[in-house]
This record gives structure tokens, C-alpha cells and sequence, in this order.
């Protein structure tokens, strides 16, 4: 590879370099580059991809050998009539609205404190920002020990201010348990960005807002929040693309109960696929998921078009 | 005077706190006795900032301080009905973890070679993705890019039911090379993406004079360009290490008994008859701090590796 590349270069000579991809049709220098990467995404994406729109029309045997019998609509037809399916996405949404949404005004809180701080400021924000590191599935058994209703430290804490039920036994408190766990792992995310934001605000800016007048709530709601407005929504949007990714703390600890509380459509996926192995049904919930994934991503790289930044 | 411009370090002495002299007369003038409740109310945000980091503070750290503890403690201490604070600490729980029945040493390995293998293997091709991905000019290109991008954000539970269905067929289940596969279908367009907003940010007036002085293509990439990008890379190596590292969803589906990971190995300490706290506690240690010290190394880069390069950070 890195031979052919040398030698396709050497022939183009050495002043064309912005030239190159216009007057040429053939895969230039750049082509080469992106190839092996882009062949091997390719063959983990996009043959994936018409796996699972086939397996989504499909009756999906494994015994003795993989097979796909074809069904036509009948997974599809089955999602869209099953009430235990649109209960997952109601709670989908209710889940992604409560974390994403908490996550954001706490990481901006967070943001604004420390923007405030000026001696020590690195070191509250690398001990703020340590959660983020910790696998998810470790988060949501340190979850369970710490709500166990006999020996866990915040169940402890809770009782001590009057509340003794079993917090994960619970539908509502197992929800918000898993949805706090969530919030404890990636509210360092959004006061990271936020924090890089507000500090690419020029002092200028403010000192002139100070000179106007303009103190404490003024100087955020009408000076730093606009000048941040792009670096929020991009931290919005990557929290939430990562929001529909993950969801291996409701894997670990209620495992979508108590009453299907904590189900929602990715674990929903999983079990289909995986206890019941459905694999049909679980690929038409799978490419219900991703559509919404790509309408983010699609938000995603539009803003960053107005900001002119994918060149 | 905003608030967030009065330096915190040193406190105010109480003397200046009507503060007439300290303001320059040119804006104290027109507000008058609106002063004191000023610096008042400036005191007041001062104090409610350092109790609200203080709060932040200890929800971050108690759960990873008390897992830390808990780790250390033995099994009456780790399960007593009142939290135990002080203790005396032992090894047992990480000496248990490596001496019996299952042995941690096997999961270790799986994990490093999984997500190192995974992690390397995304870098190297991405930074040579990544670099074409910049400098290209061919039409179409922000098509591929939100290929890309749209890849890496791909829900994983809709990832994985094809690939169980094709590494079945290909005989990858239960075996390091589909993990680090399956890892690949998220590392792979996330270091093509990030490299290439790292490679943007050199200007390529560099590649030209690099062109001028007689260097390849190749060598002007190599031996000028990806020297400027190592922050960037090392960057996008930590994090494609943190992320693959950290996967439960993928190693739930696709490994077995030869190809376990850590948080596979911890989450099977949950059986029906209980679950051993101690060693459990002890292992979320060793997945959670090795993780940590990589992702703090890289800080300055985070906000930029983390936004995907959409925004540069300090």
C-alpha cells in the first residue's frame, strides 16, 4: 500500500497537490490513503446493513446451519401492532428525555461553577471527569451495590432520611435509579464541552458586557449562552447519539424489570434476539433504531456544515 | 462588574465590603447606593458555587471512592448492614480473584488483546482514512463522510444482530478476532473521523514545501504531517482503547469461554445463589482505574476527541 502510494505520487509530480482530485478522475493519492480503512468499513457496514434488512423480512433458523426463510411483512407487521413494543418507546423517549435533559443542565451547571474558579480549575475538572472512563456495565453494578436494600451505602443514606423500599424492586425508583446512574457517567461529558466553550468566549466579550453593565444572570442569558449556543448543540446531540447506543446499565441491573419499569427498545432487542432468538423481529426493531441514529447524525453533520467545519 | 470577573483567590476583607472605593467612579457613579447588596450578592454566588462544586464533588467520588474501599474490605465488612468507614484493609478479594477456580489472569488477556488489537488496528488505518479524508477533493465527499459518521453512530444492538448472524456463519463467535472486529465497527469510522479533523487542523501549505523539497506524497505524509498529528494520534488511540475496552453489549453476544472479558467476568459474579461484593468491587477497580489514568493523560485533547473534532478544546 504504502509502495503503490509512493510510486502513484512520484509519476503526478510534486506542485499539483491542491489540483489533483479536479483534473483527475482516477483515484489519486488521497484514494490510496482511504482505501484499506474505507474497504474494511465497508465490509463491516454496509454488509451488516443488508444483513439485517434481510433478516428483517425473514424468518431467521440456527439450527444446523444459518437460513433465512422469507416471511414478507410479517416482523414488520408484528412491530408495528405490538402494544409492549410502543410501551418500550414511550419509555425510550421518557429515558432519553430524563438523562439527556438532566445531564445537560447539571453539565452546564457544572461548567459554570468551574468556569469561576480559576486555582485548581484542572484538577476539580479531571476528578469530575472520572466517571466518563468507567465501562458502563461496571457503573451499573456499583449501582446495584451501593442501592442494595441490606448493605448498600446510599440505600443506607436514604433510610437514614426515611425511605426504605427496595430501590431497584420498585418500577419507579428502579427508573430513576438507572436513569441517575446514566446521569452520574456522562454529566462530566457535557461540563467538558461546555466548559471548553465558555473558555473560547474572549475575555473581551465579557469585559465589554461588565462595562455595559451586564452582571450575573444578563451576562449568561445574553452573552456566553449565544456565544456557546453551537458548542451546546453539539454536545447535545453527541450525548444523545450515545444516549441510544448504550444501554448496558439497564442490562446489568434491572434487566429491563421490575415489570418491564426499565425495558426499553434496545434491551427489548436483546432479548428478543437473544433469549428468544427472533432474530427477525429483533432486526426490524434493530433498523427502527437506526433510522432515528442517522436522523441525529444527519442533524449532527448539517450543523457542522454551518459552522463550516467538515471542510 | 460581572461576577466571574472577581478573582476568587483571595477574600474579600469585610472592611471593603461596601466597596464605594475599590469601583472605578465611572460606573459607580450612575448606580448609587445599589452597591452593597452588589458585592453582597457577589459573596453570596461566590459561596453557593464552592458548596455547589463541593456537592458535584462528592456525588462524582463517593461511588468510586466506596467501590475503591470496598475492594480492600472482607466479606462481613463488605456486606455489613452499617456501612463500614473504617476498616482494616486486606488483599483478599483481588488474591481470591487470582488463585481458584476462575482465575481473572485469562479475562485480563482477552480484554487487553481485544480492545489494544482493536484500538491499534483503528488508528493506523484511520490515520491513513483520515489524512485522504481531509486533503481529498473528490465529489461526493460529504456523502462519505456521513457514511461514516452515521456508521459510527449506529445503535449496537442493531449492529449486532447481523454480525451474530454472519460471524456465526464465519465461525468468529467465542473468538478474539470477531471481538476485535466487532470493536472495529465503532473504532474504525470514529479514528477515520477524528484523524481527519486532527489532519485538517495542519495546514496543507506544509505538504506543498514538503512536495517543493523533493518528497513524495507518501513521505511528505509520513515523515512531515503525521510527526505534527501525534497528540491526535495518541488522542484517538486512548479513546478507541477506553471504548472498546469498556464494551459489554458486543463481548455479552459474541464471546465465550475463550474469549471473556473483564466486564463479561464481573457481571458473572452475579449468579442466582448471590453475588461475591468483595471481588466484585475488586474487579470494577481494575477495569475502572487503568481507564482513567489513560483518559486523564490525554485531557487536553479530550473535548476535541470526544466531539468528534467538532470542537477544538483550549
Amino acid at each position: 500500500m504504502a509502495h503503490a502510494a509512493e510510486t502513484s505520487a512520484a509519476v503526478r509530480g510534486s506542485a499539483q497537490l491542491k489540483s489533483t482530485g479536479r483534473k483527475e478522475p482516477r483515484v489519486g493519492f488521497e484514494g490510496w490513503m482511504m482505501a484499506p480503512g474505507l474497504l474494511l468499513l465497508a465490509a463491516l457496514s454496509i454488509v451488516p446493513f443488508i444483513a439485517l434488512i434481510a433478516m428483517s423480512f425473514s424468518r431467521v433458523r440456527l439450527l444446523g446451519g444459518v437460513k433465512l426463510d422469507l416471511v414478507g411483512l410479517g416482523n414488520w407487521a408484528r412491530f408495528f401492532t405490538d402494544a409492549d413494543m410502543w410501551l418500550s418507546w414511550l419509555r425510550t423517549i421518557i429515558f432519553f428525555v430524563l438523562t439527556v435533559g438532566l445531564e445537560m443542565v447539571l453539565g452546564i451547571g457544572i461548567a459554570l461553577c468551574l468556569f469561576r474558579v480559576l486555582r485548581g480549575r484542572n484538577i476539580l475538572l479531571g476528578l469530575l471527569l472520572l466517571p466518563m472512563f468507567a465501562a458502563p456495565s461496571i457503573v451499573g453494578l456499583l449501582g446495584r451495590y451501593l442501592t442494595d436494600s441490606t448493605f448498600g451505602l446510599y440505600a443506607w443514606v436514604l433510610r437514614g432520611l426515611g425511605y426504605s423500599g427496595d430501590i431497584l424492586g420498585a418500577p419507579v425508583s428502579a427508573f430513576a435509579a438507572v436513569v441517575l446512574m446514566d446521569v452520574w457517567e456522562w454529566t462530566p461529558l457535557i461540563a467538558l464541552i461546555t466548559l471548553a466553550g465558555l473558555s473560547s468566549v474572549p475575555q473581551s466579550v465579557r469585559e465589554a458586557a461588565a462595562v455595559d453593565g451586564a452582571r450575573g444572570w444578563m451576562t449568561l442569558r445574553y452573552i456566553l449562552f449565544p456565544a456557546i449556543s453551537n458548542v451546546l448543540l453539539v454536545a447535545l446531540l453527541i450525548r444523545s447519539m450515545d444516549a441510544i447506543r448504550y444501554f448496558d446499565i439497564i442490562w446489568v441491573t434491572t434487566n429491563g424489570g421490575p415489570a418491564d419499569a426499565t425495558k426499553i427498545v434496545p434491551v427489548r432487542l436483546y432479548e428478543t434476539a437473544f433469549r428468544f432468538f427472533d432474530l427477525g423481529y429483533a432486526a426490524a426493531i434493530g433498523l427502527a433504531m437506526l433510522a432515528f441514529s442517522i436522523f441525529i447524525a444527519r442533524t449532527f453533520v448539517r450543523l457542522l456544515d454551518v459552522r463550516g467545519l467538515t471542510r | 462588574m460581572s461576577t466571574s470577573m472577581t478573582p476568587p483567590a483571595s477574600p474579600m476583607p469585610p472592611e471593603t465590603l461596601p466597596g464605594e472605593a475599590t469601583r472605578p467612579p465611572v460606573t459607580a457613579a450612575p448606580r448609587g447606593e445599589a452597591q452593597s447588596p452588589l458585592e453582597d450578592s457577589s459573596r453570596r454566588t461566590r459561596w453557593l458555587v464552592t458548596l455547589l462544586i463541593v456537592v458535584a464533588l462528592l456525588w462524582t467520588l463517593v461511588p468510586l471512592v466506596w467501590m475503591l474501599m470496598s475492594s480492600f474490605k472482607n466479606a462481613e465488612a463488605v456486606t455489613a448492614a452499617t456501612p463500614q468507614f473504617f476498616f482494616s484493609p486486606t488483599l483478599d478479594n483481588y488474591r481470591n480473584l487470582f488463585s481458584g477456580a476462575n482465575n481473572l489472569g485469562p479475562y485480563i488477556v482477552h480484554s487487553v488483546l481485544a480492545a489494544g488489537i482493536s484500538a491499534l488496528l483503528a488508528v493506523g488505518l484511520g490515520a491513513l482514512a483520515g489524512y485522504g479524508l481531509a486533503r481529498t477533493h473528490m465529489r461526493g465527499k460529504k456523502h462519505l463522510a456521513f457514511w461514516i459518521i452515521s456508521t459510527r453512530m449506529a445503535p449496537i444492538a442493531a449492529v449486532v444482530v447481523p454480525l451474530f448472524l454472519i460471524f456465526r456463519g464465519l465461525g468468529l463467535i467465542d473468538s478474539i478476532p470477531g471481538l476485535i472486529l466487532a470493536y472495529l465497527t465503532f473504532n474504525l469510522p470514529f479514528a477515520i473521523w477524528l484523524m481527519s479533523a486532527f489532519f485538517a487542523e495542519v495546514p496543507s501549505s506544509l505538504e506543498e514545501s514538503a512536495l517543493v523539497a523533493g518528497c513524495s506524497r507518501w513521505q511528505a505524509f509520513w515523515m512531515v504531517i503525521l510527526p505534527l498529528t501525534k497528540s491526535g494520534l495518541v488522542t484517538t488511540f486512548i479513546l478507541c482503547l477506553v471504548f472498546a475496552w469498556n464494551d459489554y453489549a458486543f463481548a455479552v453476544v459474541f464471546s465465550g469461554p475463550s474469549s471473556q472479558t473483564l466486564p463479561i467476568a464481573a457481571s458473572q459474579l452475579v449468579t442466582q445463589t448471590g453475588i461475591d461484593w468483595g471481588q466484585l468491587t475488586a474487579i470494577g477497580t481494575i477495569v475502572v482505574v487503568p481507564m482513567m489514568l489513560a483518559g486523564l493523560a490525554v485531557r487536553r485533547w479530550l473535548v476535541t476527541g470526544l466531539t468528534l473534532g467538532a470542537i477544538t478544546g483550549e
